[in-house]
């Protein structure tokens, strides 16, 4: 800012009318009554998603072929890029601004080539603390493994017991490998484990190991242990079907399960998707009878229509009423049902309509109406049963040490819900036993706002599948991965919203020249700028608010 | 990444007496950017007289002489023979008016500069009234506009003249139109005008907040809207025969109610009137149409 002239005689003042300065001392910025600031917002797909990957940025990087970096970066949210980037159901891509312009970005699909490409790099394990309290975690799942990770990597002794005869629990139990191959799981287990974390498989608690023995020999607990238990169908005859996690558990862990050709699987949600795929691939010819109908599905849409186009049948607004044993084969005794008011899920409660039974016949029937918690093993000490309870008890075993989280408290969700969970009890757990409270995170608004008028359309990268007949014969994964070209022109498709790339418009459009570059960052010369609001408009992304200047 | 690439020098500063948003200060950024520090800009009674500064300071970092309000082109010519008298030909001399001062008042000096082909670019921001008087018509206001001497009861009722077939007419080296919105293209034009040797004649769209009743945050949305509704297509004549269209695309074409509705000054239309401008534009299109075709 410089000082105005004052001419104080007629011959201070120049022959002619001449500038003697520039306009620098006229402060402008005095016009103005909305202030632009530099803010940048969450993006809506970060937002989305459970563990908040720093999604705009690792997909910056991947435009710029900087896969490494964009490997590390998913590491600071999530220990299993490989694993979420092939079984995330995505809600990232739910809300990706670009859906509102052509396509929503693949976003599932980009993590699973970083994941990929990255495949063999490890992390920085060097760098970390060691500290000296021991932690216990139950239970080696999604949010058993994640919780593990964050501790180890803060420098805690982690100590994960595990039933089954490798970790992974549903991850390994669950979840076919035609959708998550054994070898990247075993890879990012391996990477949690060079962390330090000792896993103790074969150790089933409440039969190898005693809760309560484990509460005083560790600082800290986590209890972990899923949703295992499938619900009852509660009609005669039940014991006449499979439950259809034990007839995955058993198909995952390589054992020969003869299932004839007709298989109907009970249930609409992912469990009874998983067991129709798997049937397909033992030759079956899967039929799923679900009670209400595809719309009320609890299953997510992409494995609906994987399973469909796979070739499994679909029986909806049907309901088993007893299964029968006849000449061989079984007898599913239905009612068709029809949908009345919704009930407290939101969905339409499904009714039975009299007088319409009918009979299906099948080779073996798989129940999938659900799983939940089997918390049997806590002692009595705890107070605590079943999940409803546990949850209530939260915070009183929290004071004592002791965490729940993943399926095991919510009953069956998400890998990625899982995970979201492991890692907030990791910080729980470290808050814990450093007596911190938990800190305010700041509340960041959502970048809404895209100004599409700095993008052209670009169609998004199809994910590349094997051919259905390839998928049915084998267990080979059904999803190719993305080659590195098609990663980085999908990613270079992002909009980066509430994320500044230094696209330079708000420096070009300032009628004031009252913006400038400094480095890789812009600045708002608030002496001059009238606050015309023309750089917030014309930013693509809305890192730009105008706030009303105060008085 | 970078949407567009703008010389980083500045030679407009800060402190001007621009209206917030001011399209025709966005445009004299532009055009000292693409023209460089070696110019000399004449500035006739508008706008700009203002915007540049009172006595005795200026808001540009080269020398300006300020002219009287139909003088623009013929001091613009006067600098220049100075100059050439000097044996400078680098110095490029800018006569930059406003749509008053081009269209109207400047006319015939304009008219026999370009007929003498004096090797001078000038630059007519057009904000389509006398904008810094108060928003009187012009004969580049547009048809059935709303200013504060074509009241809404009775707003214009001759559509605005085409200055573009005006010098185009005279045969002129190069004659283009370039609006804010699109500053690669602006700053394209301006460097390409300076390369060639006579009378250049830039027509520059600049929206103007206040004269067009907007919020100054859509200035730039307005310029855009402009060219995606072929309200203001952009392209340039060579030589006064070969015409190049430059936007919009054919997907991008948006209808004139788009751009209309977002401005006070035509707030008072009714759908018939609205029609009436949409044909109008129509008509003008498939005239430029036809003589890109005729010129290739």
């Amino acid at each position: 800012m410089r000082k105005p002239i004052v001419f104080t005689s007629e011959r201070e003042m120049p022959p002619m009318a001449v500038s003697l300065a520039d306009m620098g001392h006229n402060c402008t910025g005095s016009w103005r009554y909305m202030r632009p600031i530099y803010s940048e917002k969450i993006a809506p797909c970060k937002n989305a998603c459970p563990l908040g990957n720093d999604i705009p940025r690792i997909l910056s990087l991947v435009s710029e072929g900087r896969y490494e970096e964009a490997w590390r970066l998913f590491r600071q949210t999530s220990p299993l890029p490989g694993v979420c980037g092939r079984v995330c159901y995505h809600p990232c891509e739910t809300k990706c601004n670009r859906k509102d312009f052509d396509e929503a970005l693949s976003i599932a699909s980009i993590e699973r080539f970083v994941a990929d490409a990255c495949f063999d790099l490890e992390d920085k394990v060097s760098e970390r603390p060691r500290r000296s309290e021991k932690i216990a975690i139950v239970g080696s799942g999604p949010a058993g493994l994640t919780c593990a990770y964050f501790l180890a990597k803060d420098g805690y002794a982690v100590t994960v017991f595990e039933a089954a005869s490798q970790p992974g629990g549903m991850l390994r139990l669950g979840i076919p490998p035609y959708r998550l191959p054994r070898e990247v799981l075993n890879r990012e287990i391996e990477l949690i484990a060079r962390w330090g974390v000792e896993f103790r498989t074969n150790t089933k608690i409440g039969q190898d190991i005693d809760i309560e023995k484990l509460w005083e020999q560790y600082d800290a607990l986590f209890i972990a242990t899923g949703a295992h238990r499938s619900r009852a169908l509660n009609i005669p005859g039940e014991e006449l079907a499979l439950t259809g996690l034990e007839f995955l558990k058993a198909v995952n862990a390589g054992q020969t399960v003869h299932i004839g050709k007709r298989v109907l699987i009970i249930g609409g949600g992912n469990t009874a998707m998983d067991c129709a795929r798997t049937a397909l691939r033992l030759g079956a010819q899967p039929i799923v009878v679900y009670r209400r109908t595809r719309e009320e599905m609890p299953a997510i849409a992409e494995e609906i229509e994987e399973a469909e186009h796979e070739g499994t049948q679909f029986e909806f607004l049907a309901a088993p009423t007893a299964i029968y044993q006849r000449d061989g084969t079984l007898e599913v005794h239905c009612i068709r049902m029809q949908l009345g008011e919704p009930d407290a899920s939101g969905r339409r409660r499904p009714i039975p309509i009299p007088g319409s039974d009918f009979v299906m016949r099948a080779d073996s029937v798989l129940k999938a109406v659900g799983e939940e918690p089997e918390l049997s093993f806590l002692s009595e000490r705890l107070e605590t049963s079943e999940g409803i309870v546990l949850e209530r008890a939260q915070g009183l075993l929290e004071r004592a040490g002791i965490f729940v989280g993943g399926d095991a408290q919510t009953g069956p969700s998400t890998v990625a819900q899982a995970m979201r969970s492991g890692r907030e009890t990791a910080f729980a757990i470290m808050r814990f036993l450093r007596g911190e409270r938990k800190p305010k995170a700041p509340q960041l608004d959502e970048a809404l706002r895209v100004n599409f008028s700095y993008f052209a359309h670009k169609p998004r990268v199809a994910t590349p599948q094997l051919p259905v007949a390839e998928r049915i014969s084998s267990f080979a994964e059904t999803k190719r991965a993305l080659s590195a070209d098609q990663a980085r022109v999908e990613a270079q498709r992002c909009f980066s919203c509430g994320v500044c790339n230094n696209c330079d418009n708000c420096w070009v459009f300032c009628p004031d020249a009252a913006i400038t570059r400094i480095d890789s960052t812009y600045q708002v010369n608030y002496d001059f700028c009238k606050g015309c609001g023309i750089c917030a408009e014309e930013c693509p992304r809305s890192v730009i608010s105008l706030v009303e200047e105060e008085l | 990444m970078r949407n567009f690439t703008l010389p980083s020098e500045e030679l407009m500063g800060s402190g001007h007496l621009g209206c917030q948003g001011c399209g025709a200060a966005l445009a004299m950024r532009y055009a000292l950017k693409a023209a460089g520090d070696n110019t000399i800009v004449v500035i006739p009674a508008c706008c700009w007289t203002i915007i540049a500064g009172p006595f005795p300071y200026t808001s540009l970092k080269v020398p300006v002489l300020h002219t009287a309000f139909e003088t623009a082109a013929v001091a613009a010519s006067g600098v220049r023979a100075a100059l050439d008298i000097q044996g400078d030909t680098e110095t490029t001399v800018l006569a930059w008016a406003g749509d008053g001062g081009t269209f109207d008042i400047g006319l015939q000096s304009l008219s026999g500069a370009a007929e003498r082909n004096e090797n001078i670019l000038y630059i007519c921001y057009d904000n389509e009234a006398y904008m810094n008087t108060g928003i009187q018509r012009s004969g580049a206001t547009p048809y059935l506009a709303w200013t504060t001497t074509t009241p809404e009861k009775t707003p214009k009722t001759e559509p605005k003249k085409d200055i573009m077939a005006i010098m185009v007419a005279h045969g002129i080296p190069y004659a283009a139109t370039a609006t804010v919105a699109y500053p690669d293209d602006f700053i394209r034009k301006v460097q390409k005008a300076k390369s060639i040797y006579g009378t250049k004649f830039l027509h520059v769209l600049a929206p103007c907040p206040p004269g067009w009743k907007a919020p100054s945050e859509w200035t730039i949305k307005l310029s855009r809207l402009a060219v995606h509704t072929r309200v203001f297509p952009l392209y340039e004549v060579e030589h006064g025969e070969r015409y190049i269209l430059n936007e919009p695309k054919e997907a991008t074409t948006l209808p004139v109610s788009e751009y209309l509705k977002l401005q006070g000054r035509f707030s008072h239309l009714t759908e018939r009137e609205r029609e009436a401008i949409q044909e109008l534009i129509e008509k003008r299109w498939q005239k430029l149409l036809r003589m890109v075709r005729e010129s290739s």
